[in-house]
């Protein structure tokens, strides 16, 4: 009942700031939704790895610039469109994924989480130094024209390219949930996110599964590297403030929670937009991440507290 | 025989907690008893894969599993109901009694059957097969681990301490219902409530301190004096 009361205060008070801000600057809402479907596309799989594989990716982001990079030149080699890309790169990524799981993560996953933090970053940093060693720290672009599609309502433009970010992520957080809750293997790989030691019981392969998701991760990021690259350029550190900001969205989500990831990725991204409305807050959207997870971790105790 | 373990060693670090045992299972049910700290658990443990043996042999039928992977010794037909019980919290009674057979090989096309099985035998759960298995009671978890257990159409079902944390009235409903269950498949099964065991088992096992103390049926164990002071309490 209370949870019902609180979940239409809440529906009312996004409706009303909504009103709001359309009403105010439209272009806020347009590229805040946008932004939203980007950062919850790529924070999705790493959630998918947090919650079943118990890991801190700090090279979630990275992995993507990888992507990103291996389309880039594979686009620039054949003429290729990036996004008949987009199934090549999961698969590659989700191969070297799984490689280099089965090389290091694997011989970590029974280490203290902070030997596990330690190593995905230093994933991070190997990654990042060496596209920066191969390639220079140059940003690479390909010059898309559909990128630049847009809606004219009344005398305002509004791109909508973006909003295949969006797809994605409704689409990544439909597909799970209908893998994890329909599928023999899904269920399983579920049963080992809940009690590890009880799915090997069963006679689930644990570490097989562990793999298999943290590859299927990697796929699913690794998509979003070549769409990605239809509309940002990339660079060595492109990825970092991904992964940032997928363990901010993942974190305040709550462990587990895919379609929490879709309303914190909202709220990060209409927040940012809405600071980047105003002149002098402009720089200040960087940290509003920062500011939402602290907000909601202080949240957290205070509630833990009272019980 | 179905399980076959001789000169089983095995323990944590430096610790040796079993020092040579030798028990085995055939078409029976088998009760292992011990005081806390015996090495009841590790026993289990070790045929199921979680410890590995120090040194000794561990046969399921017929195969060296000694040192082999929990899954693997799973889907070759042993079925644990640990301790601590080790359900899916959560996800729904229905489905962590699917997961029981779903890797499973023994229990591939007859899912159906050994769910009737399993709902025949605890009620409680057909009603409640929707339900998430975190909010349910201690005891009622316990039966969805039996459950689950069963699901497996196992050759072989071990339980570790099924009484624990059960009230008495359920207690002596489980060790019914296991009786029931000792036709159609071997049980090992061990228990700090050795009065209620009795009735469920044929023969039984004493452990102490990391080696077997005692073997006798379960009438002579229950004649037994040294059962009687120290494990039946009269
Ligand atoms: N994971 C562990 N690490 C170290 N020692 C353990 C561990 N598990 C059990 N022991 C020790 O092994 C001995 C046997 O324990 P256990 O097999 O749980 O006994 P039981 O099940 O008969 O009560 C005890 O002395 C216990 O302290
Ligand atoms: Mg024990």
């Amino acid at each position: 009942m209370a949870l019902k009361r609180r979940a239409t205060i809440l529906a009312a008070l996004s409706a009303a700031a909504t009103i709001l801000i359309l009403l105010w600057k439209p272009s806020v809402i347009n590229n805040g939704l946008q932004q939203a479907g980007l950062y919850a596309a790529i924070a999705i799989p790493m959630g998918l790895v947090l919650g079943i594989v118990h890991i801190v990716n700090l090279a979630h982001g990275e992995f993507m610039m990888v992507a990103a990079y291996a389309t880039y030149f594979a686009c620039r080699a054949t003429g290729m469109d990036p996004l008949l890309a987009v199934l090549p790169a999961a698969a590659v990524t989700a191969a070297f994924g799984w490689v280099v799981f089965q090389l290091t993560i694997k011989r970590a996953l029974k280490a203290p989480e902070l030997n596990q933090l330690i190593l995905t970053f230093g994933i991070a940093i190997a990654l990042t130094q060496a596209v920066n060693i191969l390639f220079t720290s140059q940003t690479f672009k390909l010059q898309l024209d559909y990128v630049s599609a847009s809606i004219d309502i009344g005398e305002d433009t509004f791109p909508v390219w973006s909003y295949v970010f969006v797809a994605f992520a409704i689409l990544y957080a439909v597909g799970l949930k209908l893998f994890l809750t329909r599928t023999t293997i899904g269920k399983a790989a579920l049963a080992v996110g809940q009690n590890p030691k009880g799915a090997a019981i069963v006679g689930i392969d644990v570490n097989r599964v562990y793999g298999l998701v943290f590859a299927l991760a990697l796929a699913l990021v690794g998509a979003m590297g070549a769409l990605f690259l239809t509309k940002q350029s990339i660079f060595p550190s492109v990825g970092s403030p991904y992964t940032m900001k997928s363990f901010c969205l993942v974190a305040v989500a709550g462990i587990g929670n895919i379609p929490g990831i879709l309303g914190a990725s909202l709220l990060l991204g209409i927040s940012e937009q809405v600071l980047r409305g105003f002149r002098d807050t402009r720089a200040w959207a960087d940290i509003v991440f920062f500011v939402l997870i602290i907000a909601v971790i202080l949240g957290r105790s205070i509630k833990w507290r009272k019980s | 025989m179905i399980l076959d373990i001789q000169k089983l060693e095995t323990g944590y670090g430096k610790l040796k907690v079993l020092l040579g045992v030798d028990l085995h299972v055939g078409k029976e049910s088998v009760g292992l008893f011990g005081p806390n700290g015996a090495g009841k658990t590790t026993l289990i443990n070790t045929i199921m894969g979680m410890q590995r043996p120090w040194s000794g042999t561990v046969k399921f039928d017929g195969q060296d599993i000694g040192g082999k992977s929990t899954h693997l010794v799973a889907r070759s037909g042993i079925a644990l109901v640990p301790q601590e019980r080790e359900l899916f919290p959560g996800m729904s009674v229905a489905d962590n009694l699917e997961l029981g057979a779903a890797w499973v090989p023994r229990a591939a096309g007859i899912e159906k059957r050994q769910l009737d099985m399993v709902v025949q035998l605890f009620p409680i759960l057909k009603e409640r097969l929707k339900q998430y298995v975190g909010t349910m009671s201690g005891g009622q978890q316990r039966m969805v681990a039996i459950g689950r257990a069963l699901m497996a159409n196992p050759l072989l079902l071990i339980l570790d301490e099924p009484s624990l944390g059960l009230q008495p009235s359920i207690v002596a409903e489980v060790f019914e219902r296991l009786a029931l269950l000792k036709k159609e498949v071997a049980i090992l099964v061990t228990e700090q409530n050795v009065r209620e065991s009795l009735k469920a088992i044929d023969r039984g096992y004493v452990l102490e301190n990391g080696a077997v103390a005692l073997e006798d049926s379960a009438a002579g164990l229950a004649k037994n004096p040294h059962v009687v002071s120290a494990y039946l309490g009269i």
